[in-house]
């Protein structure tokens, strides 16, 4: 059912007292407000160094309908570069991935090399008048307004009055520092998988930020078949929960020990423990070491999300820990794509690498036995707030507050961790979550991304 | 690859008792994976078994490929702790079961490496439904399968398939290929 203006601001003032209109999930007017207001001004994912690893590499990746190519330049500098060539708009980089010299545009030729400046066009003295009447230097692939990195992780943001990159991930940074170490350590990503099933997008999001109530019994098969131990899956309201800066995020109940014996217990090799002893901050070393918890899921705003846990990988009972990255791509108002990364230090032994990869195709991605089932809750949710009546049921998201919006528990007081942190069941992160979300529908919508371009060609034209 | 081993290898003859002895394995397999009777395909399974769907992706003309993956990379163990999962009551996925119809065809067989072995190549279309509300979701590509005989019994030693797919279209891979 399509919202008018008016009923949008009453659901996201429900939304804000902790009660979801379901329409939120399924309806086209609310997808719409997004493609304009969200996905427009919020730093988005792209692609990690390490994929493009080489002079001449490239991936290409998504924002809605816009094609990105990440391209490492002769220069040895990574781009983001809008795959559209500049005269009618056609594909220059048809691949999802490789290795090239230059992107040419299969419709007149126009060539590309990888920094994106324009190489050449078929008879530029002839039919344009040469450099005089058509400069090169100013027809190539467009960036996008802002592009920023952190430790490795590329991402951009097309509004162009966005904040900067670390303002919007404030103490964030250090929990995405723990599953992405600045340098010299760093990772490798691998992938992406790639699926798409007929959910929302914002399901993902909003779970992997904190959705810890979820995991006792939509996930109770991997403790029956002791993929994992069962503690893992019935333990989980000992986690602590966290939200800081643009990101939140559970973590779960570590054994008693040393901050080794902590590490070995969940499968990491001495070796890896010594660089994490070595590269973490104060901050999350005391989370482990005393408060006994380690990072699991979570997401970064609006729609990243990591997660990281261990697998028994063989009949011997072997436990190995691994990460993975995704993205929640939206494809509609009922369909995401994910793309879903697996994560591995790029100091790890090969035995590790191995091991790890195992216990992440085990769990998470396409045919991951935990992912599988939340994929049929996501799927079935977006199915079920389809019709007219369920699109008007508001759902109950107060978890954790009491009827006078007073909250059920205190925040911790003595929690390592940077930003605030709840112990055990509640939806605090999500509600957080989601009032980012209501924030940014409630905007006006931004800036148009080339607005410096645009007013270039008005001048231009004078 | 298809197109290298038909240029390069000597393709059995269809009347060659050993081409028809791995259709009719692959025949007979494709009944029990889509009666879901997967304590019956476990037993058609080598204790060696490597089960691989790699991720289809469109490379440049270049040796350059960005993180490769796989949507599955099984032995025999990850398959038998799938098939538990299944088994479990509690795989919310698989609850009402799908239904799958394994259409494998274009079967080709090639001698092995090994003396007791067959390489044999199939093309699938895999169609799978649920309750009265999936899909119908398709899933097409071909496999790459070596059959080994030991003691008069004939079990999958090794099966890589190459989905058609860079994005799959099915919200899981909670079934077998």
């Amino acid at each position: 059912m399509a919202l008018t203006p008016k009923d949008m601001s009453r659901t996201l003032d429900d939304l804000r007292n902790g009660w979801i209109e379901t329409s939120i999930y399924s309806d086209p007017a609310v997808f719409d407000a997004e493609k304009r207001k969200l996905f427009t001004r919020t730093w988005q994912f792209m692609a990690h160094e390490s994929e493009v690893p080489n002079k001449g590499d490239y991936v290409v990746r998504k924002v809605l309908h816009d094609s990105f190519i990440i391209s490492r330049g002769d220069d040895g500098k990574v781009r983001v570069l809008l795959n559209l060539c500049r005269h009618r708009g056609g594909q220059v980089c048809r691949n999802e991935s490789g290795n090239t010299k230059r992107f040419l545009c299969p419709y007149h030729a126009w060539a590309y090399k990888t920094d994106g400046s324009l190489a050449g066009v078929p008879y530029h003295e002839e039919a344009y008048g040469g450099e005089a009447e058509l400069d090169e230097k100013e027809f190539g692939l467009i960036e996008p307004p802002h592009t920023d990195t952190f430790n490795g992780l590329i991402f951009i943001n097309l509004d162009p009055d966005a904040q900067p990159l670390r303002t919007h991930l404030g103490d964030y940074a250090k929990y995405l520092e723990f599953y992405f170490p600045a340098e010299p350590y760093g990772v490798e990503m691998h992938g992406p998988q790639r699926w798409r099933f007929k959910a929302n997008w914002k399901v993902g999001a909003e779970n992997f930020s904190g959705d810890t109530y979820h995991t006792p019994h939509t996930h109770a098969s991997t403790g029956v078949i002791k993929l994992v131990s069962s503690a893992a899956t019935s333990n989980r309201k000992a986690g602590i929960m966290y939200v800081a800066g643009g990101g939140a995020g559970a973590t779960f109940r570590l054994m008693q020990g040393s901050f080794e014996e902590k590490l070995r217990s969940v499968g990491y090799p001495e070796d890896q423990i010594v660089r994490i002893a070595e590269r973490l901050s104060p901050e999350m070393r005391n989370m482990i070491e005393k408060d006994g918890v380690l990072p699991s899921a979570t997401t970064l705003f609006p729609n990243m999300s990591l997660l990281h846990l261990s697998a028994r990988v063989d009949d011997n009972g072997s436990v190995f820990p691994f990460t993975t990255a995704r993205v929640w791509q939206p494809v509609s108002e009922t369909e995401t794509e994910c793309y879903s990364w697996f994560v591995v230090d790029k100091d790890a032994t090969p035995e590790f690498r191995e091991k790890s990869y195992k216990a992440y195709i085990m769990c998470f991605g396409t045919s991951g036995m935990f992912e599988q089932d939340d994929m049929d809750a996501w799927v079935t949710l977006t199915r079920m707030t389809q019709g007219y009546m369920s699109s008007s049921v508001h759902l109950h998201s107060r978890m954790g507050l009491r009827h006078d919006n007073t909250p059920l528990n205190e925040p911790l007081t003595n929690f390592s961790g940077p930003g605030i942190a709840h112990i055990g069941f509640n939806e605090y992160n999500q509600r957080r979550w989601l009032n980012m979300w209501a924030d940014h529908l409630s905007m006006e919508d931004p800036a148009p991304p080339l607005r410096a371009c645009a007013r270039a060609l008005s001048q231009a034209a004078e | 690859m298809v197109t290298a081993a038909l240029a390069t290898a000597t393709m059995l003859p269809f009347n060659h008792p050993l081409h028809l002895a791995a259709h009719e394995f692959i025949v007979r397999e494709a009944y029990v994976l889509d009666r879901r009777d997967f304590d019956l395909w476990l037993t058609l399974l080598a204790p060696d078994l490597v089960y691989r769907v790699p991720v289809t992706s469109t490379f440049g003309a270049s040796p350059h490929k960005a993180g490769e993956m796989d949507h599955l990379s099984e032995d025999f163990y990850s398959i038998k702790l799938r098939i538990a999962r299944l088994k479990s009551n509690l795989a919310w996925t698989e609850s009402p079961p799908s239904r799958t119809r394994h259409l494998v065809t274009n079967v080709c067989c090639y001698p092995g490496e090994k003396e007791n072995e067959t390489r044999v190549f199939s093309s699938f279309l895999v169609f799978r439904t649920q309750g009265d509300y999936m899909g119908p979701d398709l899933i097409a590509g071909s496999r790459e399968d070596i059959l080994r005989r030991e003691n008069d019994e004939t079990r999958l030693a090794r099966r890589v398939v190459s989905l058609d797919e860079s994005v799959l279209k099915t919200q899981n891979l909670a079934i077998f290929l």
